[in-house]
């Protein structure tokens, strides 16, 4: 069976019960690669998971999960807590190594205006309490979010430090992402956003190309509490082993 | 990025934060929307129609009169009746008024949530909800964007220059405005009055019967917006700081209804500044201490020093039919 296969029969057999707090407000990998330059309501928190199916143009599928749990800390600032835990951890290479232990805190500067758009920084840190990991990792991001009617657009910018590069793994790497969001069925339903992304990163080892690609994905909010997500994409170019094609489920309860 | 973001910050007077805060977390938090959806259902509607309106108005100037009282109008109608059990993403339906006011639709938010957190507990079957409604409601008070609980004056409120000019060019949209803040209100005694939940959904029923034939025939006969004490005097009376937030918000809710609609604003520069302004100066309760509407104890509640305009109802009576029995 492939492994497109398999993750339709995820999708389907996965219940359809998904919590999000606020199905618009847009967290990495929930389901796609980007986030909006918002973050969650001071006294909110979040617990987020997913799982992540990625089918590897040479090497073994991977399956990941990535909880995550998000606090409105203070005015404009969420704090996270997250970490991925993947199948053949021992192929995994650059920053995510499987069982990281990530602490973040995301800061949103300003809400949008007639004229401005809405910024937001994100710093991030990675502690090597995962598979072949060392040293601290340190991402930081810009996030910007900006609307046009009911679509919006976002753009991250990041760059991450590896704290202990190991064999050919770089020292650094870039990630630019860029995506719309809609909000489907205005003006009778107010519960789905789509999201479209393209993104490229530079390659964790050196010597090899970005690998870049596209992404869709879905937000549906299930419940006062919950949202549900799924997505997939491909990444088009790349090192060999890069995904051919990968897709995500995963639910967000506000509490 | 970052010099783009530094750049906006340093020309931008538009820079403003977004402050979004959470609800009061209780147990009894959606007892509403779990216990008492029929209602519930309404008050998303009713969300969707304030948005709705004032996004509308922004993009329209306020010049199509067919846009808002049929179009828009209908719009809300028809959402109402999709019966949505969610209330809807606000941002989605009103995304220009969001970006123009985003600090006056905090504001709302934060009321409309203590009128949530309201609701639940009289839903609830808490044993204390006169405790549980002080702790939302202080609670409430303790955001810099919480409107005043002192009583305002109104009728004074409602005679700037540009007064009224919303519901002398959009009465059938103004008296379905009226017929939400008569919902949100008049709930209030019939909920509390009712020993359980099946006598609450009964007791709700002509309410919501009432309610429904005004959003079909707007009570265009009103006058003026309904008060809380007017169609709830008990919790008026229990909870008069309460009261005074929800008259206070309604109210607020009529201003920025006239400075989309009016043409001495012709800017969203003009509308957005005059926003503010009123907002910021007559129902935060962070002006108090200067808030020239503040009725004081011993003056009347309609003050008769009000700049001479249009009195419709300076006696009080707004022409509401009163509460359901």
């Amino acid at each position: 069976m492939n492994t497109a296969r398999i993750a339709f029969l995820i999708l389907l057999l996965v219940p359809t019960v998904a919590w999000a707090m606020d199905h618009d407000n847009l967290d990495p990998n929930r389901p796609i690669a980007i986030e909006d330059a918002y973050v969650v309501p001071k006294g909110e928190i979040g617990v987020e998971g997913g799982l992540l199916l990625s089918d590897r143009k040479r090497g073994d599928s991977r399956l990941v999960f990535q909880p995550q749990l998000i606090i409105g800390a203070f005015n404009n600032t969420q704090l996270e807590v997250s970490s991925d835990v993947s199948t053949d951890p021992r192929s995994v290479v650059g920053d995510d190594k499987s069982g990281n232990l990530m602490v973040g805190a995301l800061y949103n500067f300003n809400t949008e205006t007639v004229s401005l758009p809405a910024f937001a920084a994100r710093v991030q840190l990675g502690f090597p309490t995962g598979v072949s990991a060392k040293g601290v990792d340190t991402a930081l991001t810009g996030v910007m979010t900006r609307s046009y009617g009911r679509w919006r657009a976002h753009v991250n910018v990041g760059y991450t430090f590896l704290g202990s590069p190991q064999g050919n793994e770089r020292s650094g790497t870039y990630r630019v992402v860029a995506a719309v969001s809609y909000p489907l069925g205005y003006p009778t339903s107010f519960r789905d956003t789509i999201i479209v992304n393209v993104f490229t990163r530079q390659s964790d080892l050196v010597g090899q190309r970005n690998p870049t690609g596209v992404g869709i994905g879905l937000r549906h909010q299930v419940s006062s509490r919950v949202v549900f997500d799924a997505g997939l994409g491909t990444e088009l170019v790349g090192p060999s082993d890069r995904s051919l094609f990968f897709s995500t489920i995963g639910l967000s309860v506000g509490f | 990025m970052a010099l783009i973001l530094v750049s906006a910050i340093g020309v931008s007077a538009q820079f403003e934060q977004r402050d979004k805060r959470f609800y009061y977390r209780a147990f009894w938090n959606f007892a509403l929307r779990e216990n008492l959806q029929e209602l519930d259902i309404e008050f998303n509607g009713v969300d969707f129609g304030h948005s709705n309106l004032y996004e509308n108005l922004l993009l329209t100037g306020a010049k199509d009169v067919p846009a808002i009282e049929d179009r828009a109008r209908k719009e809300t109608l028809q959402f109402i009746h999709s019966r949505p059990v969610l209330n809807p993403n606000e941002e989605a339906i009103a995304p220009t008024y969001m970006k123009l006011a985003w600090k006056a639709q905090n504001t709302f938010d934060e009321a409309h949530a203590l009128h949530r957190s309201t609701y639940d507990i009289y839903v609830s079957d808490l044993p204390d909800k006169d405790a549980a409604i002080r702790k939302v409601l202080a609670f409430y008070q303790d955001s810099q964007y919480a409107i005043t609980a002192k009583r305002l004056d109104h009728q004074r409120l409602d005679t700037f220059s540009y007064s009224k000019s919303f519901r002398r060019k959009f009465p059938l949209f103004n008296a379905t405005i009226w017929a939400y803040h008569y919902l949100q209100v008049v709930v209030y005694d019939t909920l509390g009055t009712a020993p359980d939940l099946p006598a609450k959904q009964n007791a709700v029923e002509p309410i919501l019967h009432r309610y429904r034939e005004y959003l079909e025939q707007p009570p265009v006969e009103w006058t003026f917006m309904p008060m809380t004490e007017e169609l709830s005097p008990k919790f008026a009376a229990d909870y008069p700081d309460i009261a005074n937030i929800f008259n206070n918000l309604h109210m607020m809710h009529d201003n920025i209804s006239d400075i989309l609609t009016t043409d001495l604003l012709p800017t969203w520069e003009d509308k957005r500044n005059e926003i503010y302004r009123v907002t910021q100066a007559y129902y935060w309760a962070s002006a108090d201490a200067t808030n020239p509407f503040i009725v004081h104890d011993g003056q009347p509640h309609y003050s008769d020093s009000a700049p001479a305009r249009e009195r419709d109802a300076q006696d009080g009576h707004s022409g509401h039919s009163g509460k359901e029995q």
